[in-house]
This record gives structure tokens, C-alpha cells and sequence, in this order.
């Protein structure tokens, strides 16, 4: 008699299971759908407003031209090139600038002396935006990669600088002195302390940066590069080429929806859940 | 630098930072050493002098006056046009909560893709003028404005709205007296973001398509190897957004936050 009740029992628990996630599922289609909906009107707009020639097709091409121009690019392989260089860009910015800034950061945030003295130029570099440096790089370095990238590097080292920065600035100082009594050291401060308790400000400086920085490369790009997602737009508009140009575009909204959805929002929520602390919504 | 009270906030009065004028001066100082010891320096790394020099030249002809006027006349009108159709615009999203969930991708999507990426488009359809550039700008300063402003009024608490709903507000009222003013922080914040993104993209469509403006300044300096007006354009570029920010967006961003009493940071 027991065993068949604990087997009812059992046979309920995992019918409850199983439901909870069809509905889980359900609610997260449903939301997806709302969120993709106005996209999908916007297509049918575009379609609708390019059909039967409406539109000049240099003002606004059809889908399906923009389409068969990407199928193109990926086909001759010209697409992910481009995508490769500038996406590649951006990879040798953040690994080089993210640990200058947090380092130089840090320091700032331990000696008061190296604060007053960097500060203030820091902070006014801070304010130049990255494309304002492309012509002294263009003549330091000439045209190409380095130039482009060196933006990068400026726009992302100053933005991480400053809040490594304030992220240290702002760990209380009770955990140092709990660390110093049980007898740590300085880089056991700087490693299990600071660095750990500025992360939720550095980790919104990067997305900050990337912000920043993904518009800045595609300036950069524009003018002074001939390869990457900026020089194939920029281009594009040089001989009217619509169609390249619309892909292009649509390209670069997807690449930034997916980066910072994907990778910089997670990240971002699981260093802040991880360390407890709790920061400001973007 | 302003005295900085218990809140954090600016208050009015001015000090002279003399703290901050010793740091320049070290680092100009730093700066004319380098370039006394770096060959070709007048290609590279131009000294102080040089760059003094090229700000004379550049007044006495009056072409910098009228470049930095041009380039603040453009972000400030798109600022303006960007904050008075945006924010009703976001109020009108923000009202509905259906409309607004519908729209808060869409309006992400295009944010993110700011006034750089939509040039070659603008471009084809408008050609190289001045027009082009007004287009970009104000497009990248509109949607961070319209999507702060909507995400400001979906912010505000409904017991509000419901508050002056009991005591018979018409929509309109409620409109002027709960959600502007309590969406007022965001507008705020989307003035300055939005003006920070037009500041840099104007300064990269200066570059690509104008004619005149501190963006064509450096730009075209460098084609002419002055790299003394290059160094000297960044400067009027750093030190314009330095004074536009500390003396006009912070204090517009500190007076509402502090006046409706809601403290954020």
C-alpha cells in the first residue's frame, strides 16, 4: 500500500517538474518573440516600401538584393575577413589595455602621491575621445592596423583606468586591515582584496569601454584602414554601393547585440552576483 | 575645481586648483624634455612652443575661433533637437508598458549602432555636405535620449500615477506633474550619454565629410604633416568636452537629481 502512494507521489513530483519547464520554455519563446516582433515589422516595412521599385535602389535596396550581397561576401570569403580584422582589433585592445589599466589603476589606488600626480592627465585624456587621436597615430605609425588599434588601446585604457580607480577606491577599508592582521602582505591586499573588490567596477568600465571603443574602431576603420567592418562601409558609400553598405550595418548591430548580450552582460551579472555586491543598472 | 560638500556634489564656489595646475605644468615640462630628445620632432612630437605657436597663428587668422564654433554649433543643435523631440517621443513610448517592451530592443539595437555606422548610408543618400553630418548627429544623440526618457518614465513608482489618478488627474496632468519630473534624472542621463556619443561622432564625420570644424582641422593637418596643429586640435577637442561636461552636464545632472531628492549615486 506504502509503495504505491510513494509511487504516486514520486510520478507527481516529476509530472510537476516536467510542466514547470514546458512553461519555463513556453514563457521564455514567448518572450523572445515580443522582443523579436518589432524587428520582423520592420522587415516587412523594408520589404513592402522596396517593393515593385518603390524606392530608387540606391536609396534603399530590397532584402533580398542585401541578402544575396552577403551570401557574396561570406562566398568569397571577403566578409569574414573583414569581420576577422576588426573583431580581431578589438581582441589585441582589451588584452592589452585591460591589464594596464587595472595595473596602473591599482597603484593609483594604493599611493595617494602617484594619484595627484596621474590624475589629472589621465582624466583630461580621458575626455579626448578615441578618434581624436587618429591623426597623431596615423602620422606616428601610417595607415593601418596599428593606428586602428592604438584608438582602441586609448579609448579602453583610460575608461578601465579610472574605475580600477574608483572600484578601489571605494573597498572598505576593514577587509585590508583583516587581512593585515592575520599577517597578509601587499600583493596579498592587491590580490584578494582590491582587485576582487573593485571587479564590479572594473567589469562595467570594460563593457563602458567596448561601448565606446567598438564605435571608435569603426571610425578609425573608415579612415585609415583598408580592411574591417568600417572600411567596408565607408567604401561601400564610395562607389553607392547600398546594398554592401545596409549589410554591413546590419552586420555590425548584430556582432554589437551579440557581444554585449552574450558575453559582456553575463560576465558583468556573475561577477556581481559572485562578489555580492550589487551595481548600478546600465 | 569646485569644493565638493558631504553629497559628492559640486557646490558653486571656485578654488583655484593649485594642486592640478602643478600636475600640468610637470607634465608640459615632461612634454617639452620629449620632445627636445625625440629626432624629427617637429614631426612626431611637436614642443609646447610649437603648439603655442600654431594656437597664435591659428587665432590671428581667425580659422580656430570659427572651426570650434562650427563644431559646437553642430553637437549643441543636435543636443537641442535630440532633447525636444526625444523626450516627448520617450514619454509617449514609456506611457504604455506593451508599446514600451516592444520597443526596448529595437531602440537598443539602433543605440548601438551610432552615427559612425550610419554615415556611408547618410552619405549616399545626401552626398558630402553639411546636411550628412547634421543627420548623423542628431541621430546618434535622439535614440540614447528617447531611450533613457522611456526607460526613466517606466521607473517611476505607479503608486504615483495611481495616487494622482485617485484624485481625478486627467493623462495630460499626470504626464506634467508624476512622470516628467520623476523621469527628469534620465533625461538628464540620456542628455549627456547622448552628447558624449555625438561628441565623438561628430569629431569622426568631421573627419570623413566636413569641411571646416575641429575633426577636419586635425585631419587635414596630418595630410600636411603639421603635427603642431594636430597636437593643438586635440587639445581644443579634450579640453571643450572637459568644460562642456564639468560646467554644464554635471550640474544639470546634479541640480535634478538633488532637487527631486532621488539619489542614485
Amino acid at each position: 500500500m506504502t509503495r504505491e502512494i510513494v509511487a504516486a507521489m514520486v510520478d507527481a513530483e516529476a509530472a510537476r517538474k516536467c510542466r514547470a519547464q514546458a512553461l519555463k520554455r513556453r514563457r521564455w519563446l514567448a518572450a523572445f518573440l515580443r522582443g523579436a516582433a518589432p524587428f520582423a515589422f520592420l522587415l516587412v516595412l523594408w520589404y513592402v516600401l522596396t517593393a515593385r521599385g518603390a524606392l530608387p535602389a540606391i536609396f534603399l535596396p530590397t532584402p533580398a538584393e542585401v541578402a544575396r550581397v552577403l551570401m557574396d561576401m561570406v562566398g568569397d570569403g571577403s566578409l569574414p575577413a573583414h569581420v576577422a580584422a576588426s573583431l580581431g582589433r578589438v581582441l589585441v585592445g582589451l588584452a592589452v589595455s585591460v591589464p594596464l589599466g587595472i595595473g596602473l589603476g591599482v597603484v593609483m589606488g594604493l599611493s595617494r602621491g602617484v594619484a595627484r600626480a596621474v590624475e589629472p592627465v589621465a582624466s583630461f585624456l580621458n575626455s579626448l575621445s578615441g578618434i581624436a587621436w587618429l591623426p597623431l597615430a596615423i602620422t606616428w605609425f601610417g595607415m593601418g592596423w596599428v593606428s586602428v588599434t592604438f584608438i582602441l588601446f586609448n579609448t579602453i585604457f583610460f575608461l578601465v583606468l579610472f574605475n580600477t580607480l574608483v572600484g578601489v577606491r571605494g573597498v572598505p577599508r576593514i577587509f585590508e586591515h583583516g587581512l593585515l592582521t592575520l599577517g597578509g602582505r601587499r600583493r596579498h591586499i592587491i590580490f584578494q582584496v582590491l582587485i576582487p573588490g573593485a571587479l564590479p567596477s572594473i567589469v562595467t568600465g570594460i563593457r563602458m569601454s567596448m561601448g565606446f571603443g567598438w564605435r571608435a574602431i569603426l571610425a578609425a576603420e573608415m579612415i585609415g584602414s583598408t580592411n574591417g567592418l568600417g572600411f567596408l562601409i565607408y567604401n561601400g558609400a564610395n562607389f553607392h554601393q547600398t546594398d554592401t553598405i545596409i549589410a554591413g550595418i546590419l552586420l555590425i548591430g548584430a556582432i554589437w547585440l551579440v557581444t554585449d548580450r552574450l558575453v559582456l552582460v553575463p560576465i558583468e551579472r556573475r561577477t556581481v552576483e559572485r562578489w555580492g555586491l550589487v551595481s548600478r543598472p546600465s | 575645481m569646485a569644493a565638493r560638500n558631504e553629497a559628492g556634489v559640486a557646490s558653486r564656489s571656485l578654488r583655484i586648483p593649485w594642486g592640478m595646475l602643478a600636475a600640468a605644468a610637470v607634465a608640459v615640462g615632461l612634454w617639452g624634455v620629449a620632445s627636445r630628445l625625440i629626432p624629427q620632432s617637429n614631426l612626431y612630437l611637436p614642443s609646447p612652443a610649437a603648439v603655442g605657436a600654431a594656437l597664435l597663428e591659428l587665432l590671428a587668422k581667425g580659422i580656430l575661433p570659427d572651426y570650434v564654433a562650427e563644431s559646437l554649433r553642430r553637437v549643441i543643435l543636435a543636443t537641442a533637437i535630440g532633447l525636444v523631440i526625444g523626450v516627448p517621443l520617450g514619454i509617449l513610448i514609456g506611457i504604455n508598458s506593451k508599446v514600451a517592451e516592444c520597443c526596448y530592443p529595437l531602440l537598443n539595437f539602433f543605440q548601438s549602432l551610432g552615427g559612425i555606422a550610419i554615415l556611408p548610408l547618410v552619405i549616399v543618400w545626401f552626398g558630402f555636405t553639411e546636411k550628412t553630418i547634421l543627420v548623423a548627429i542628431n541621430y546618434t544623440v535622439l535614440f540614447p535620449v528617447v531611450f533613457n526618457v522611456m526607460v526613466g518614465v517606466r521607473s517611476v513608482p505607479r503608486i504615483y500615477v495611481d495616487g494622482l489618478r485617485t484624485l481625478g488627474a486627467s493623462r495630460l496632468r499626470i504626464v506634467r506633474d508624476v512622470l516628467l519630473p520623476g523621469a527628469l534624472p534620465h533625461v538628464a542621463t540620456g542628455a549627456r550619454l547622448g552628447m558624449a556619443y555625438g561628441w565623438r561622432a561628430l569629431i569622426a564625420a568631421e573627419m570623413l565629410v566636413g569641411a571646416n570644424g575641429l575633426g577636419f582641422m586635425i585631419f587635414n593637418a596630418a595630410s600636411f604633416f603639421q603635427t603642431n596643429r594636430i597636437v593643438l586640435g586635440m587639445l581644443a577637442i579634450g579640453t571643450l568636452w572637459v568644460l562642456i561636461d564639468r560646467f554644464v552636464l554635471r550640474p544639470i545632472e546634479a541640480d535634478t537629481i538633488q532637487r527631486w531628492g532621488l539619489v542614485q549615486r
